[in-house]
């Protein structure tokens, strides 16, 4: 009985983690190269809206997949043009875009599938996958996850890989952290940033599409319910590093799961209190360790060529 | 000689003095545009735009009573711009407008329920409006302390505490040990018992109808002290020297820390009292969403106003008559409120896009 | 044959004018030498060379062809390499990171630059770990990176800009040596400077700038020096004084009498005691270890040392915007080690910081406020400012210390460096009480006529009976205003000077760590 709910505790926070790993692992690498996206949050619920639209109207979830990472593809190089090009506030762009996400997805989901449907949508297949079913306890629950939770864990480590051993990966940490120097030494500080925030965006489009083709087969409004942010705190949490940032959003996606093991267990705690933990552990994390870890110097400064 | 003769640069700035500085012409002219999108998204659902402005007017200025509630509603958007300009004069941005109404509202109900009530001479109202703005004040104060303690970044701290603040409201009006009211036979909802009467803001014109109430007057006088601060006290110089450059200003002999933290308090506080005048002047019970949007909104005001008193007025009327208009658009002519978000989301991207023109010419 | 060609390049910053209608050949295997005041318009014009800004009139021709750099990766393409004054290095990876940033190929290859690191430290003695990291590395180091980075793509231009400025002067030696042999490979040298020690050195031939515009172009054999800086200045070296002499170094000797311009020092009682201070940068580095020192009332002491060796510290711990990790600070009496500027600046403490920008104003505020930014309180009644107070008081301290601005009201921004510097030395100087003060590099960044009038305060104020510490990384600045020199070497002192045994090579070996006094 308790393995069950042990496994079952397992298969959710590991679900949960997957949005919040694709956000964030993109998001690393974006503000490695020194752009914060607070439209994170916005991007992914863009993303989850598209792809169920998508999914629901071909029937596809594939295309709906790809539907919703065209989408936050698009809404991540406006907030390039805007934290780059323009050189604005990165923050309050991104709470802009934020708003507007929330807006027009309840405001299109309300027109498209009227108000407050919970028709399901053509969504994945849980893989299944035997080799891994047999580890006792959490090998059903790793075992029984959309092909969708595997990419996640494959891009992290094509993120790190990137970092590691491309040229791109150097002039993004180059750019990220001295930018003057990056330029002088003949790199593109625009472009790098750029593509920094294209990526970021590709990879919240995953973790938003997940959500709603892969977790859950339906869109409700404003589902992603803060995801972004816990991916933005998971970046600060992992110090910029992509296996530490994963290990943050494990933790913060089994923070979220307790909500359901905690009742399951008949202990009495109040569930407001389990909603809200993930964001107390965000918070205590960042307040404790930003401090030891060193972020990029330039996150969040734009840059303007200049003597 | 590198430098620029002062009088020369003067004399070339103005030769390309504007009528209207662009920063008032900037969210002027953004907001105009929003509205015009939102009303080609209007029609563009087939909805007849007409009846949609007529509903919307109607929600908006329809009567005494629909005037009244929409500035109610301004009065507390009013206080946490106010709250986000003060914090921004000292270079911190605190966009956790809606953790800190949350608060503000949750502990204004709980005074006003658990012994405000029989307090004599205005008390009554006095006290659950200084606790809540209390709340609201530690809130903030919490990240500024982090800011100021660990450098933890004031933007997202203030984001994480308004997703914590959120439960902590649901959890109160969820537990009967907390500030649900008794199960009774007409509801079970889980909200917060009626406060007291003698707790509620008195009306200002009780006898036509209009449920304007003396937040108003709160309000106003915030707006001038606000003012003062920011643009005449040494305070206000103090914060703006400790946000423009916290090493000269600490070498000048300013305990930057504790600026950091007093701004943020009072930021916070102003959020507080915002939620407060919420629960006291209108909603008059607690529910879980008492606050939804409201922050963001505020938020939005405060970005707006660029920093003026005076553009946060302007910016709260605005959204407190778009709000009300808003809801009654959605309830009259089926029209989603979620248009409003939209309009709101453009806004505030089109003034951070554009201050690439207005930042150029040093503020103040 | 010219390599580069300029040809009535011009550019301007709003309504000031850098660079105006400049023409100049650059020949093949020369080092051609910039020579100009602070502000006449060098770095701007390496900065056009190198794409960093676009000129506004005039064209380049590179090896015949026209050439219109729209950033440094045109300019890299085509062969024009710069070291520029600030190092362009990325502090937190390692050198051969650094060195491949910009032209790997799309995976990395560490390898093929380290075989190529071992070539180029056969050919000009250029060697370096390739895995260290560049904030571990020595000033001197660093820059033997930024060189290793300039010459691994065989260019044609190397530009350098005032590269000697943050060098020991057994570093200067090797690097003029390696712009002779970059010279004798038949590639370009551009080297910008203000001292004419370095020229008569190296240069084939030198360009004058004076306020951006070139005034003569020399050939230096049998050139006369004199007359090069009376390009430079605009007006006779014998009638400036020493000053003048000390800022440009001619010849890079020791000005004829070193403290000709100074009265005779009197010091009196210490004012300014510090014994055994050390402290520890937050990795645990010791970056003063044991310092101790004394300053008397009415003397000048001068601290020499290349950068990096404990003054920038030294300079925080006294302002009380760093706290020492042990040892005893006392300044008449009080102890101030540690404690808050405002118990600082109580104790009597004036502070001349190294960072102009950084520590001692703020740009975006008035002259007014930044004059009074220690004294809001001053100017205000129930908390709320009396503006026109303030300003009329504002007014007469800038009338005083000769601090020019159209009005207090304009933004610090807005003024040249020097007065800016001015305006800080008259706030810190209009402190009440006042014993001591510290000068920190006080005149990097100034034109000539400021750092006079920098000089002058600074000796006025010893006349005055204050005790002075100067920190300066430009020996001829303290050979000519210090009444002691004390050498600050690895966070110790580890020789003093008294005046009028003041000598070039006893300091310079002193400030290299090779000889104790």
């Amino acid at each position: 009985m308790i393995d069950e709910q042990m496994a079952v505790f397992v298969g959710s926070g590991l679900r949960l983690a997957v949005p919040i790993i694709f956000a964030a692992t993109g998001e690393m690498l974006s503000e490695r190269a020194g752009v914060l996206n607070l439209s994170l949050d916005g991007m992914m619920l863009m993303s989850a809206f598209t792809a169920a639209l998508a999914s629901w109207a071909t029937g596809s979830p594939l295309i709906g997949v790809a539907a919703g990472v065209l989408v936050a593809t698009a809404v991540a190089a406006v907030q390039a043009v805007l934290s780059v090009t323009l050189r604005a506030n990165q923050l309050v762009v991104g709470i802009g875009f934020n708003i507007l996400a929330l807006g027009s997805t309840t405001f299109l989901y309300r027109e498209i599938f009227g108000p407050l449907s919970r028709d399901p949508i053509p969504g994945f297949a849980q893989l299944n996958l035997p080799w891994l079913a047999g580890i006792p306890v959490i090998g059903p629950a790793l075992a029984n996850q959309t092909g969708l939770a595997y990419v996640s864990i494959l891009m992290v480590v094509v993120t790190w890989l990137i970092l590691k051993y491309t040229s791109f990966g150097l002039a993004v940490r180059a750019v990220g952290e001295d930018p003057r120097a990056a330029d002088k030494a003949g790199i593109s500080v625009a472009k790098t940033r750029y593509l920094g925030v294209l990526y970021a965006g590709i990879l919240a489009g995953l973790g938003g599409a997940f959500m709603s083709v892969a977790d859950s087969n339906t869109f409700t409004e404003n589902m992603t319910k803060g995801a972004g942010y816990l991916a933005i705190t998971a970046v600060i949490f992992g110090g910029w590093n992509p296996w530490y940032t994963l290990a943050a959003c494990l933790l913060f996606g089994f923070a979220t799961a307790l909500q359901f093991l905690v009742p399951a267990l008949q202990l009495d705690v109040p569930v407001a209190l389990l909603l809200l933990l993930p964001y107390l552990l965000a918070l205590v994390a960042i307040a404790g360790l930003v401090g030891k870890s060193r972020q990029p110097s330039a996150l969040t400064i734009p840059f303007e060529r200049g003597g | 000689m590198v430098m620029k003769n002062p009088k020369l640069a003067r004399v070339a700035q103005g030769a390309r003095l504007e009528l209207v500085p662009l920063q008032v012409v900037v969210p002027v002219v953004s907001t105009i545009i929003a509205l015009g999108i939102g009303l080609l998204i209007i029609a563009a659902t087939g909805a007849s735009v007409v009846e949609a402005i007529e509903a919307f007017w109607d929600g908006m200025a329809g009567s005494d009573f629909n005037i009244g509630a929409s500035i109610n509603r301004a009065i507390s958007l009013a206080l946490v711009g106010l709250g986000f300009i003060f914090a921004s004069r000292a270079n911190l941005t605190n966009v956790g407008g809606e953790g800190q109404i949350a608060m503000g509202g949750m502990f204004a109900t709980a005074a006003a329920l658990h012994g405000a009530g029989g307090l004599p001479l205005g008390l009554a109202f006095i006290v659950p409006l200084a606790v809540g703005t209390l709340a609201g004040a530690l809130w903030g104060g919490l990240a500024g302390v982090l800011k100021a303690a660990r450098g933890t970044n004031e933007v997202i701290s203030t984001l994480l505490l308004s997703f914590i603040a959120l439960p902590l409201v649901y959890w109160s009006v969820e537990s009967f040990h907390l500030l649900r009211k008794p199960i009774s036979d007409v509801s079970s909802l889980p909200e917060s018992a009626e406060i007291p009467d003698s707790t509620k803001l008195p009306l200002l014109f009780p006898d036509n109808g209009s449920p304007l109430h003396i937040g108003l007057l709160i309000a106003a006088i915030a707006v001038v002290v606000v003012w003062l601060v920011l643009r005449h006290s040494s305070l206000g110089l103090r914060l703006r020297a400790v946000g423009l450059n916290a090493m000269a200003s600490r070498r000048a002999g300013m305990r930057t820390s504790f600026y950091v933290i007093l701004a943020m308090t009072v930021s916070g506080g102003l959020g507080g009292l915002g939620g407060a005048i919420m629960i006291l002047g209108q909603q008059f019970y607690l529910t879980s969403d008492f606050s939804s949007g409201y922050g963001f909104d505020g938020l939005v005001v405060g970005l707006l106003s660029r920093g003026s008193a005076v553009g946060v007025v302007i910016g709260a009327l605005l959204f407190g008559f778009l709000r009300s208009g808003s809801i009654n658009m959605e309830i009259s002519a089926h029209v989603p409120s979620a248009v409003v978000l939209i309009c709101q989301g453009l806004i505030v991207i089109v003034i951070a896009g554009s201050a690439i023109l207005t930042n150029r010419k040093v503020t103040r | 044959m010219a390599v580069l060609e300029l040809s009535g390049l011009t550019k301007r910053f709003g309504a000031f004018t850098a660079l105006d209608d400049i023409s100049l050949q650059i020949e093949r295997g020369e080092v051609h030498c910039l020579l100009g005041e602070n502000g006449a318009g060098k770095s701007t014009l390496c900065n056009l060379v190198f794409g960093v800004h676009r000129p506004d009139a005039g064209t380049m021709t590179l090896g015949g062809e026209p050439f219109h750099p729209r950033g440094p990766a045109e300019a890299l393409q085509r062969g024009v390499v710069m070291v520029h004054q600030h190092f362009s290095l990325v502090p937190n990876m390692s050198v051969a990171e650094n060195l491949m940033l910009g032209r790997a190929s799309a995976v990395l290859k560490p390898q093929d630059i380290i075989v190529r690191m071992e070539q180029l430290a056969a050919e000009y003695g250029l060697e370096i770990d390739p895995e260290a990291r560049i904030e571990d590395l020595s000033v001197g180091e660093r820059q033997r990176v930024e060189i290793i980075k300039c010459l691994l793509g065989d260019p044609q231009l190397l530009v350098l800009d005032e590269p000697t400025a943050v060098l020991q002067p057994d570093e200067i030696d090797a690097l003029l040596a390696i712009c002779r042999q970059v010279a004798l490979r038949g590639k370009s040298v551009i080297l910008v400077t203000h001292k004419l020690g370095e020229i008569s050195r190296v240069a084939d031939r030198t360009t004058v700038l004076r306020q951006g515009r070139i005034i003569e172009t020399v050939a230096m054999e049998g050139a006369d020096i004199r007359s090069l800086v009376r390009s430079m200045v605009g007006r006779d070296v014998q009638s400036a004084g020493s000053v003048l002499a000390a800022a440009v170094d001619i010849e890079g000797k020791t000005p004829a009498k070193p403290s000709s311009a100074a009265g005779p020092a009197s010091p009196g009682e210490a004012v300014l005691k510090i014994s055994d201070l050390v402290y520890r940068d937050p990795h645990g580095v010791p970056r003063l270890d044991g310092l101790s020192l004394t300053v008397g009332t009415g003397e000048i002491v001068g601290i020499a040392g290349v950068e990096g060796n404990g003054q920038t510290e030294l300079g925080l711990i006294l302002a009380g915007l760093a706290a020492p990790s042990a040892g005893a600070i006392v300044v008449r009496g009080t102890p101030v080690g540690g404690r808050t500027p405002q118990e600082i600046t109580d104790a009597g403490v004036g502070i001349v910081p190294e960072d102009r920008h950084a520590v001692a104003c703020i740009k975006e505020l008035s002259v007014a406020e930044n004059l009074y930014l220690g004294a809001i309180g001053k100017f205000s009644r129930f908390g709320l400012l009396d503006k026109s107070a303030r300003r009329k008081a504002a007014e007469a301290m800038m009338r005083d210390f000769d601090v020019r601005a159209s009005s207090p009201d304009v933004s610090m921004a807005s003024l040249s460096g020097g007065n800016q510097q001015k305006a800080v030395l008259a706030r810190e100087l209009s402190l009440d009480p006042l014993v001591f003060l510290l000068a920190a590099q006080p005149t990097r960044g100034l034109d000539v006529g400021a750092i006079e009038a920098v000089y002058n305060r600074i000796r006025a104020a010893r006349d005055d009976g204050l005790g002075v510490l100067l920190i300066s990384s430009e020996l001829e600045e303290l050979m000519a205003v210090s009444d002691r020199i004390a050498v600050i070497y690895r966070g110790k002192l580890v020789g003093e000077l008294a005046a009028g045994s003041f000598s070039r090579e006893a300091i310079g070996a002193m400030m290299s760590g090779h000889a104790h006094v």
